[in-house]
C-alpha cells in the first residue's frame, strides 16, 4: 500500500522528466498533429468492394448452452444457428439513393435499417433492432405463475428453508433472459440554405424475466425472504422534433421531445413459503407484493447553438427544460386483504412531477494566435413538485396497519448545481501547449444531511510534440470540496412522525450513526494525474502508453467511506507492415481500493451515540468499530492480427484475456467482540479467441470460416455452494457460478452483386 | 510581292501557332479531377458508392465540393496541392479540413465541433471518418468502438470486464452516450446529464418515485461504472460493503459481514445471494405506499 501511495508522485515526476527531456533535444516544428490514430489497420476487403449488394449466408454451431459467451450475442443455446447479413445500396437512381443492411438475421440480436434520401436535401430511415441479454440458466424456483407467483399445492412449509422437506421436488428451472425489440423512424430535410428539420420516433418493447428479492416481515430484525423470477414487460416510446437555423455567424437548434414508459405489470405478488408470523402472514395465506416500476413520461425542450462574434470570439450554449411525471394509481398498503387498514393511503397517486433544468454555456476566445481561453458556466436543477404526506404503512405484508406513531413521510430531494470556470491555454515552442483550468462547483441539496457543498478544482495540463513521431501529455488536477455542517439527524426528522420522535430519547434520534458521512456530500480532497504517450518509432509501428490515477480522501469522515483510489494503466503497440498485414497487442491493469469504517450497534439504549462515561452503549463505544478494505484488480491482455496470407486468402485473429480479483478484508479492534474475518477473493478469468478465414473463391464469391473459443471461470462466494435452502431465511435460485468452455464454428459464403 | 506573301504566310502561321497555344492552355485550364484520377481501381473511386459521390451532380464536381476548385493543382498537379487536401502527401491544416466538411455538416451532432475537446487536440473530421469508402467504419456501432479506442485506451480494459454493456457485440456504441463532435456539458454526453443519458435506455429508473433513493436520483455513477466493472451489475464495489459506505443504522446495517457468514458458517442473508437486495430490492426508488425502506 505504501508503494502504491508513492506511485502517483513517482508517475508525475517521471512524466515531467520525460517531457523536459523532450524539450531539450527536440526540434522546432509546425502545428501539433495527433499520431495515435495513424497506422490504423486496413479495412476488411470482403465488405468494401464497391459493390451495391453484398450478401452473406451460412450456418454456425455453438457447442453448449451458456450465459456468459452468449450474454449479448444471441449464441447462448447449444445448436445450429443461421448466419445472415446483407448490405445494399443504390446510388444510381438519379438524384436519390437507397441504402440498407440486415445483420444477424438468424439470431435474436438481428437488426436492419433502410434509408432513402437525396444528398443535401433529405433522408428517411426506418430500422429495427433486437437485443438479448441472458443471465444464469441454472436457476431453480418452486414458484409458478407470471406476476402472481404461487407455490405447488403440496408445498411443505417451515420456519426456515431447511424445514421445507419437499423443496427439491418442487424446484423447476427457468431462464433469465431480457429481450429488447425496437423499431425506429428518422427523417431530416434541408428546407433551404439555412433551415433544416429533423425528427425521430422509436418504440421499444423489453420483455423477459429478471431476478428480484422480496421479504415478508414485521420488523427489521428478520425477514422471510425469497428470490423471485420477475416477469418484465416494458414499452417505451420516444419522439423528438428539431429545427435548426444556420448562417455564417449563428447556428441555433431547438428541439422538443417526449418519452413515455409503460410497464404492463403493476405488482409482483408471491405466496409466502415460510410459516413465521401470524396465520394471515404465514403459508398458505401469506402474500407479499412488490410494486413494479411505475409508468412515467417526460416532456421537454432543448436548445443548442453558437454565435460567432468574430474569428476569435465564439459563444456556445445548450439549455433544456423537462418535466417528468407519473400518476400511476397507488397500490394498497398490502396486497394481503386479511390485514386491517384503518387509515387509507393519503392520496390515490404520486400527484406530482419533477422539473429538470440545465443551462451550459461556453465563451471561446482566441485573443492572440498562441493564446486561447474559455469561460464556461454549467447549471443543473432538479425540482420536485410533489405533496408530502404521511403513510401509515404496513411493514413487509406481515401484519395489521400499525398505529399513527409509525407513520412515515415522503421527502422531496431537490438538487441544484452551478459550475462556473475558465480554461487558459498557451502554445509554446516545440508544438507544446500549457493549459490551466479552474472550476468552482456549488451543489445545493434540500432535505439532505448537507445543504451545500463547495468545491474548487484546479487542473494543469501540458502537451508536447517535440518530434513528428512522438506526442505526450501530462495532466495534474486537485480538487478540494468543503461541506456544510453534516446534519446527521436530518433524515430522521424528515421521515418519522412526531409521536415517535417525541417518544425517543434525544440521544437516539438518528437513522445512520452521527459520525457517518455519506461520501458524495462529505469533505473531500482529490488528486488526479493522467499521462499519455504516443510514439511511432517507424512508419509501421505505433506505441501508446496511458496512465491514470485518482485519489479521494474524505478527511472529515469518521465513519463511512474514508478513502478510495483508482489506478489505470494501458500499453498498446500496433504494427502495420503493409495493406496485407497488421497486428496489435495491448495490456491493461486496473486497480481500485476503498477504505471504509463503521460501528456496529443495536437499538434501544445501545443506540445512544453520545455517552462518554463507561459502560459505553454500543453506539458510543469505539470498540464496536470495524473497518473494511476493498480491492479490485484486473489485468486485460489482447492481440489482433489481420493478414492477407495470399492473394485470395485473408485471416483475422483476435485474442482477449481478462483476469480479475476482488478482495474484502475486514478488521476490528483488538478488544472487540465482533466477528469479522476476511472474505475470500472473487476471481474471474476469461480467454476468448476469435479466428476468421476468408477465401476469395471467385471474383464475386468468398467463403468465410469462423471459429471462437470462449473459456470463462468465476468463483463468487455470494453464489458458491449456495443452494436454494443454504440460507435459512432466503430462498435463492441455487444458481452457482459460470464455468464455460464454448466452441463456436461458422461457415458462410459472401456474394457480391453488381 | 513574293516577300509580302511570305510575310503574310509567316504571320498566319504565327497566329495559328498562338491560337493553338491558347487553345491548349484553355484545355489544360478546363481539365477535371477525374481526367487524372481516372484509374477505376483507385480506392478513391469508392466514393461513387456513397452519398458524397453525388454531391453537386456527381463526377468531378463532387470532388470540388470538398477539395475546392483547386485550379493550381489542375494546372500543375505534381507541384501544387488541392485547395483542401486530406493527405497523405499535402495534408491541409486540421481547421481547413474540418471547415470543408462543416460547409454542410454544421448542424445536429456537429453543431458544437469548434472548441470541442477533439478539435482542440487538432483532430479533424477525417481523423475518424473516411468519405472515400463505401462504408464509413466509424458510423457502424461495431467498428466505431475500435476507432475511439485508438486514443481512449484507458477505457479499453474496462470494456472487457465481467460486468459490461454490449459494446463488443455492437449493440451499444460509444456514440450512444457520447457525442464525439463535442458538447458543452460534461464528458460530451448526448443528454443533458448523466442520469438522463442512462434513462434513455433505462426509462424504468426515471421515476419520479414516492420514495426516492437520493444518490440514485442524483447521479447513477455514484454507484455504477458505465464502461465496465468487476462487480455485477456495473457496480463500483460489491454489496453489502457498497451500501455500508453510506448506511450505518442500528442492527443489521451496521454489522460487519465477513467469511463467517459463508456457507458452512452462518450462511448470512445479508452477505450471500443478492446481499442487501435480498430484501431491499427497490434500490432505485419505490412507488409503493409501504415502500419507505425500499423493500416494496
Amino acid at each position: 500500500m505504501k508503494s502504491m501511495n508513492r506511485l502517483p508522485l513517482q508517475l508525475s515526476v517521471a512524466s515531467s522528466l520525460v517531457l523536459a527531456a523532450c524539450g531539450v533535444v527536440a526540434q522546432e516544428a509546425d502545428t501539433y498533429t495527433p499520431i495515435a490514430l495513424q497506422n490504423r489497420p486496413p479495412l476488411k476487403t470482403a465488405w468494401q468492394p464497391g459493390k451495391p449488394l453484398i450478401v452473406q449466408l451460412g450456418a454456425g454451431y455453438t457447442s453448449d448452452d451458456n450465459y456468459m459467451f452468449g450474454q449479448y450475442n444471441g449464441l447462448n443455446k447449444e445448436g445450429a444457428t443461421a448466419i445472415g447479413n446483407l448490405q445494399w445500396q443504390d446510388f444510381n437512381s438519379g438524384n436519390n439513393y437507397w441504402k440498407g443492411y440486415v445483420s444477424n438475421l438468424g439470431l435474436d440480436t438481428r437488426e436492419g435499417e433502410l434509408t432513402f434520401g437525396r444528398p443535401g436535401r433529405f433522408s428517411i430511415t426506418a430500422g429495427y433492432d433486437s437485443q438479448l441479454q441472458v443471465k444464469s440458466d441454472e436457476g431453480r424456483t418452486p414458484f409458478s405463475g407470471g406476476s402472481n407467483l404461487k407455490l405447488p399445492d403440496d408445498w411443505v412449509s417451515g420456519l426456515t428453508t431447511a424445514d421445507w422437506t419437499n423443496l427439491n421436488q418442487s424446484l423447476h428451472g427457468f431462464d433469465q433472459e431480457l429481450k429488447r425489440e425496437r423499431v425506429y423512424l428518422k427523417a431530416d430535410t434541408r428546407l433551404n440554405r439555412n433551415w433544416t428539420v429533423d425528427t425521430n420516433l422509436s418504440y421499444e418493447e423489453k420483455q423477459g424475466s429478471q431476478d428480484i428479492g422480496g421479504g415478508i416481515y414485521i420488523d427489521a430484525s428478520s425477514a422471510d425472504a425469497v428470490l423471485l423470477n420477475q416477469p418484465v414487460d416494458y414499452r417505451t416510446s420516444d419522439f423528438d422534433l428539431g429545427l435548426t437555423y444556420s448562417d455564417s455567424r449563428l447556428t441555433l437548434g431547438g428541439r422538443v421531445f417526449y418519452s413515455e414508459f409503460d410497464n404492463q405489470n403493476e405488482v409482483l405478488t408471491w405466496q409466502n413459503p415460510y410459516s413465521s408470523y401470524g396465520p394471515s402472514a404465514r403459508y398458505p395465506a401469506g402474500i407479499g407484493g412488490l410494486g413494479e416500476a411505475p409508468d412515467n413520461d417526460q416532456v421537454g425542450g432543448r436548445f443548442t447553438g453558437q454565435y460567432i462574434f468574430s474569428p476569435t470570439i465564439r459563444l456556445q450554449v445548450d439549455g433544456s427544460y423537462a418535466v417528468a411525471s407519473q400518476n400511476q394509481d397507488f397500490l394498497d398498503y398490502s396486497v394481503n386483504p386479511a390485514f386491517v387498514v384503518n387509515v387509507p393511503v393519503p392520496r390515490s397517486d404520486y400527484g406530482g412531477d419533477v422539473d429538470s433544468s440545465t443551462f451550459n454555456t461556453k465563451l471561446l476566445l482566441n485573443p492572440m494566435p498562441k493564446l486561447s481561453a474559455e469561460l464556461y458556466y454549467k447549471y443543473r436543477d432538479r425540482d420536485y413538485n410533489a405533496p408530502r404526506d404521511g403513510y401509515q404503512y404496513i411493514r413487509g405484508d406481515g401484519g395489521n396497519q400499525p398505529g399513527t406513531a409509525a407513520t412515515v413521510y415522503n421527502t422531496n430531494h431537490d438538487y441544484s448545481s452551478e459550475v462556473p470556470g475558465f480554461e487558459v491555454s498557451y502554445r509554446l515552442p516545440l508544438r507544446s501547449r500549457l493549459s490551466f483550468d479552474y472550476e468552482y462547483e456549488k451543489v445545493t441539496r434540500e432535505n439532505a444531511p448537507v445543504e451545500e457543498t463547495e468545491q474548487d478544482r484546479y487542473t494543469l495540463a501540458y502537451r508536447i510534440q517535440p518530434w513528428s513521431n512522438f506526442t505526450s501529455r501530462l495532466e495534474v488536477g486537485y480538487a478540494d470540496r468543503a461541506a456544510d455542517t453534516y446534519e446527521w439527524a436530518q433524515d430522521y426528522y424528515a421521515l418519522l412522525d412526531t409521536e415517535l420522535i417525541n417518544a425517543t430519547p434525544d440521544n437516539e434520534r438518528y437513522i445512520n450513526h452521527p459520525q457517518l458521512m455519506k461520501f458524495y456530500m462529505a469533505n473531500r480532497e482529490q488528486w488526479q494525474t493522467k499521462a499519455d504517450f504516443s510514439y511511432l518509432p517507424t512508419e509501421q509501428w505505433n506505441i501508446g502508453l496511458n496512465l491514470q490515477w485518482i485519489d479521494n480522501n474524505y478527511d472529515a469522515s469518521n465513519l463511512g467511506l474514508t478513502q478510495d483510489e483508482w489506478y489505470r494503466s494501458n500499453i498498446s503497440a500496433s504494427y502495420v507492415a503493409s495493406e496485407t498485414l497488421s497486428a496489435s497487442v495491448y495490456a491493461g491493469y486496473d486497480y481500485y481500493k476503498a477504505d471504509q469504517t463503521s460501528r456496529a450497534f443495536r437499538g434501544g439504549p445501545e443506540k445512544n451515540a453520545f455517552a462518554v462515561y463507561p459502560p459505553l452503549p454500543q453506539a458510543s463505544d469505539p470498540n464496536q468499530d470495524w473497518d473494511g478494505e476493498l480491492e479490485d484488480t484486473s489485468i486485460t491482455l489482447g492481440a489482433n492480427l489481420q493478414w492477407q496470407a495470399a492473394k485470395d486468402i485473408e485471416i483475422n485473429f483476435d485474442y482477449s484475456y481478462v483476469d480479475t480479483q476482488s478482495d474484502q478484508n475486514l478488521g476490528t479492534s483488538a478488544t472487540s467482540a465482533l466477528e469479522a474475518s476476511d472474505l475470500p477473493g472473487v476471481n474471474t478469468r476469461l480467454h476468448h479467441v476469435q479466428l476468421a478465414g476468408i477465401w476469395h473463391l471467385q471474383e464475386n464469391l468468398f467463403l468465410q470460416l469462423d471459429y471462437q473459443y470462449y473459456d470463462y471461470k468465476s468463483d463468487d462466494w455470494a453464489w458458491n455452494g449456495v443452494q436454494p435452502d443454504t440460507i435459512g431465511k432466503v430462498l435463492t435460485f441455487g444458481q452457482g457460478n459460470p464455468n464455460e468452455q464454448i466452441n463456436y464454428v461458422g461457415a458462410s459464403v459472401i456474394y457480391h452483386w453488381e | 510581292m513574293a516577300g509580302n506573301r511570305g510575310k503574310f504566310h509567316l504571320l498566319c502561321c504565327g497566329l495559328l501557332l498562338a491560337a493553338t497555344g491558347m487553345l491548349a492552355h484553355a484545355e489544360r485550364a478546363e481539365r477535371q479531377c477525374l481526367d487524372c484520377h481516372a484509374d477505376d481501381d483507385a480506392p478513391i473511386h469508392a466514393i461513387a458508392g456513397t452519398v458524397h459521390g453525388s454531391l453537386a451532380g456527381g463526377g468531378s464536381e463532387s470532388c470540388v465540393a470538398c477539395h475546392g476548385a483547386s485550379t493550381a493543382h489542375k494546372q500543375k498537379a505534381t507541384k501544387n496541392p488541392p485547395d483542401v487536401s486530406f493527405g497523405p502527401k499535402w495534408p491541409s491544416p486540421a481547421e481547413a479540413r474540418s471547415a470543408s466538411c462543416q460547409t454542410c455538416h454544421d448542424k445536429g451532432d456537429q453543431l458544437l465541433w469548434a472548441g470541442s475537446e477533439h478539435q482542440q487536440e487538432n483532430l479533424s473530421c477525417d481523423s475518424c471518418h473516411n468519405a472515400h469508402e463505401q462504408k464509413d467504419l466509424v458510423q457502424g456501432k461495431l467498428d466505431s468502438e475500435k476507432i475511439c479506442l485508438d486514443c481512449h485506451t484507458q477505457v479499453k480494459s474496462e470494456l472487457h470486464l465481467p460486468s459490461r454493456h454490449p459494446i463488443a457485440e455492437g449493440k451499444t456504441a460509444c456514440t450512444d452516450c457520447h457525442n464525439p463532435h463535442g458538447g458543452v456539458g460534461h464528458a460530451a454526453l448526448r443528454q443533458v446529464s448523466v442520469n438522463d443519458n442512462c434513462f434513455s435506455c433505462h426509462a424504468d429508473k426515471r421515476g419520479p418515485f414516492l420514495w426516492e433513493h437520493p444518490p440514485a436520483a442524483e447521479d447513477c455513477t455514484l454507484c455504477h461504472k458505465p464502461h465496465g466493472s468487476v462487480n455485477e451489475p456495473l457496480l463500483t464495489a460489491r454489496g453489502p460493503a457498497l451500501c455500508q459506505q453510506c448506511h450505518a443504522a442500528a442492527f443489521h446495517p451496521s454489522l460487519p459481514y465477513g467469511s463467517e457468514g459463508l456457507p458452512g458458517g452462518s450462511a448470512n442473508q445479508n452477505l450471500l445471494g443478492k446481499n442487501c437486495l435480498n430484501c431491499h430490492s427497490q434500490i432505485h426508488g419505490s412507488n409503493h405506499p409501504s415502500g419507505a425502506r425500499l423493500t416494496r
